[in-house]
């Protein structure tokens, strides 16, 4: 047998065999490393759990297009890739227009969304009736619906002005493959010349059709069947001017005019400028204690079909992460988007931020306490488990030991006894963080495999440090004392 | 040749002199009963030739080295070299068994060998005791086991202290006859004892009084 075996044989015997004294100083490292282990396990799983409680007061970064850009929904996907899915709580995509009622005279800020988005990373928004689950169904705000009196199941007839009809067309809002124009202008005769064009991609015109009804047949009239006059449409952009752009029919120039007139007119009252009017049915009424509560939503595919624009105007993002890890997923988004810029909501994570320090210092404290407690427990068994064993250690120094083998069984003892009541702890802290976690945040946490060896450690190093005033009465006994026959 | 020599020591407690110019010599191999009333300087006389304590002045020789100067360190490396001890208290390890209180002695000294420590309990007569705890064992039987692991590590000297104080008439012959055995193999023994019937047993006894050695007694009958 090695002396290593002979020393594990003697301290594992000294405990097992004298399990009543030592079951009160692994009592006291068991339920200091049980608080501790505990403490450390909901420390380590607050953060996350706070998260999440903290998720519930609304998005925490956003997402906006940089000056002059167009930021999409495909790259907003594309953006998100920046963040890993599991702490992504949700990210909602926001377009904004004005929207009018023309039937009460009234218009509203209107947001195109994506409700499933919207309940993520808006929790607090409190719908009467239900979130709009079909085609053009409607959320009102709460100041809107008082205003105009709506209740779920009501229907509101909702119209997009497009800026062009005020006056000039866009060239984005012209510029939609295959639209169509079209216009009128006076021609010979007083009589009108109604004419369509189908615009190509350039914005330029791919052909034209008109409408000569009203010109005498044999001049103006002929237009339609000369292709080659149609022909010299093709390809330009409007505004036209006659005799430049395109040259007049001989003998039919009133009328040519009149086409040239009707066009030009058309780019500023084109399809693509028409006002469009969509009913929705409302589904429900939106109370959030905001400003909310002045919008209308709609889902983003109606405000689309609306507006004609796939531009986004900003992304709500809620992001299970830290303070620190936010600051650089938002930077890592800037500095990597040339569309899209990203903000962190100050409000929500600092506020998480100081919570999450204030807590950290208290677990600071708290463990601190309980070590001191731990150790002056352990410290005040283990003395009187010398003064017990005195002559014991006496017969041992009279053996031979030499202060050196009385010190490792001692500190042998104590670290056994740490290793014991490090697995207890483990194991019973974990099941205390549990129920603490469940009773006070609702979830559940998992078991943090690093756990069980860093409780062993720190509670046989506690046990160690314990064990040094006690082992230093141990080496001062005096081996005659067996002598005396006391 | 002497294993033992005690010149003029004597060992001051404040005003007390526990000994007072002992000089004596024990020769190797010899046995050697060391009486005298209670205060007499028996137990410091222990003390001194069991390397727990130093003399205030004298020298004392243990196999050619003087432990009066040695630190206590060197005192407990030599006391486990040289020295079996045997206590009148018997005091095992309470939590080990026979054996492992025997092993014990070996893990100070060298190596522990379970094997051989059974073999010194079956010199004793308790191989078949060697798995019980002291509480299971009797008075006799304990001592039995502490000159087990007296003799484990082959001692030059065997030390004892009124190691049949406790015992019964019978377990004391056992004890005895185990000495006599160890003697005869050639091991010097000390007992100090205030029983007349140990000391009888020894070769030589010598009888301490106030703390001097008072007188000398050759055991005549001696292995009669």
């Amino acid at each position: 047998m090695t002396r290593k075996r002979m020393f594990l044989r003697m301290i594992t015997a000294s405990l097992l065999r004298r399990r009543s004294r030592m079951l009160i100083a692994l009592l006291s490292i068991g339920i200091g490393a049980t608080i501790l282990a505990g403490l450390v396990t909901i420390y380590v799983d607050v953060p996350r759990q706070m998260g999440a409680q903290f998720r519930s007061y609304g998005a925490n970064m956003l997402i906006l297009p940089r000056e002059g850009e167009n930021l999409t929904k495909e790259d907003l996907t594309e953006i998100l890739q920046a963040i890993p899915e599991e702490e992504l709580v949700g990210a909602t995509p926001y377009q904004y227009v004005r929207l009018d009622m023309t039937s009460r005279q009234q218009s509203f800020t209107a947001a195109g969304t994506d409700f499933t988005g919207v309940v993520r990373t808006s929790p607090y928004f409190s719908v009467e009736g239900a979130y709009p689950a079909e085609t053009r169904q409607i959320l009102v705000g709460r100041e809107i619906a008082e205003t105009i009196g709506v209740k779920p199941g009501f229907t509101m007839e909702l119209t997009f002005q497009p800026s062009a009809a005020e006056g000039s067309l866009s060239p984005e809002e012209s510029r939609v493959p295959g639209a169509s124009l079209s216009g009128r202008g006076e021609g010979f005769g007083g009589g009108m010349v109604y004419v369509t064009a189908l615009l190509n991609e350039e914005a330029g015109i791919d052909r034209i059709t008109v409408d000569v009804s009203t010109q005498t047949p044999e001049y103006g009239g002929r237009i339609p069947e000369d292709d080659a006059f149609l022909a010299q449409f093709r390809g330009k952009s409007l505004p036209l001017v006659l005799g430049e752009d395109v040259d007049a029919l001989s003998g039919a120039t009133v009328t040519s005019g009149a086409i040239v007139d009707a066009l030009n007119s058309a780019v500023q009252t084109g399809e693509a400028a028409r006002p469009r009017t969509v009913m929705f049915t409302v589904t429900g009424i939106l109370t959030t204690g905001g400003e909310e509560e002045g919008y209308v939503f709609l889902s983003l595919e109606d405000m689309e079909a609306m507006t004609g624009m796939d531009r986004l105007d900003v992304a709500e993002l809620s992001v299970s992460a830290g303070a620190e890890q936010l600051e650089r997923y938002a930077e890592a988004i800037t500095e990597g988007g040339e569309k899209a810029q990203a903000r962190l909501v100050k409000r929500v994570t600092r506020s998480e931020a100081s919570v999450l320090e204030k807590l950290t210092a208290l677990v600071f404290l708290v463990t601190l306490v309980v070590v001191l407690l731990t150790m002056i427990c352990v410290s005040t068994t283990m003395m009187a488990v010398v003064s017990e064993r005195r002559r014991e250690i006496g017969l041992r120094k009279a053996l031979g030991a030499s202060d050196r083998s009385i010190r490792s069984e001692f500190l042998g003892e104590g670290m056994f006894l740490g290793l014991l009541g490090g697995v207890m702890g483990a194991l019973l802290g974990f099941a205390f963080a549990q129920a603490v976690s469940v009773n006070v945040f609702g979830s559940s946490i998992t078991f943090q495999p690093l756990l069980l060896p860093s409780a062993i450690l720190v509670s046989m190093v506690v046990a160690a440090l314990s064990c040094l005033l006690p082992i230093r009465r141990a080496v001062a006994i005096d081996p005659a004392l067996v002598l005396k026959g006391e | 040749m002497s294993l033992l020599e005690i010149r003029d020591v004597s060992k001051i407690y404040g005003e007390l002199k526990a000994l007072d110019r002992v000089s004596l010599h024990v020769d190797q191999g010899e046995w050697v009963a060391i009486m005298g009333p209670s205060g007499s300087g028996k137990s410091t006389m222990m003390n001194i030739i069991g390397c727990m304590d130093k003399p205030t002045s004298g020298e004392v020789l243990l196999d050619g080295v003087d432990i009066s100067r040695e630190s206590s360190r060197r005192l407990t490396d030599i006391r486990r070299d040289k020295i079996g001890l045997i206590f009148q208290q018997f005091h095992m390890v309470s939590y080990l068994t026979a054996v492992e209180n025997v092993m014990v002695s070996q893990y100070y000294h060298s190596m522990p060998d379970e094997e051989e420590a059974l073999e010194a309990l079956g010199r004793v007569g308790l191989r078949e005791r060697a798995r019980h705890l002291p509480s299971q064992l009797s008075g006799g039987e304990q001592q039995r086991v502490c000159v087990a692991r007296a003799l484990i590590n082959h001692p030059e000297l065997i030390l004892a202290d009124e190691p049949t104080g406790n015992l019964d008439e019978a377990n004391e012959n056992i004890v005895l006859d185990l000495f006599a055995q160890l003697h005869r193999e050639g091991t010097t023994l000390i007992v100090v004892t205030h029983d007349p019937e140990v000391a009888d047993a020894a070769q030589r006894t010598i009888v301490l009084e106030h703390g001097r050695v008072a007188r000398e007694v050759i055991n005549e009958h001696f292995g009669a």
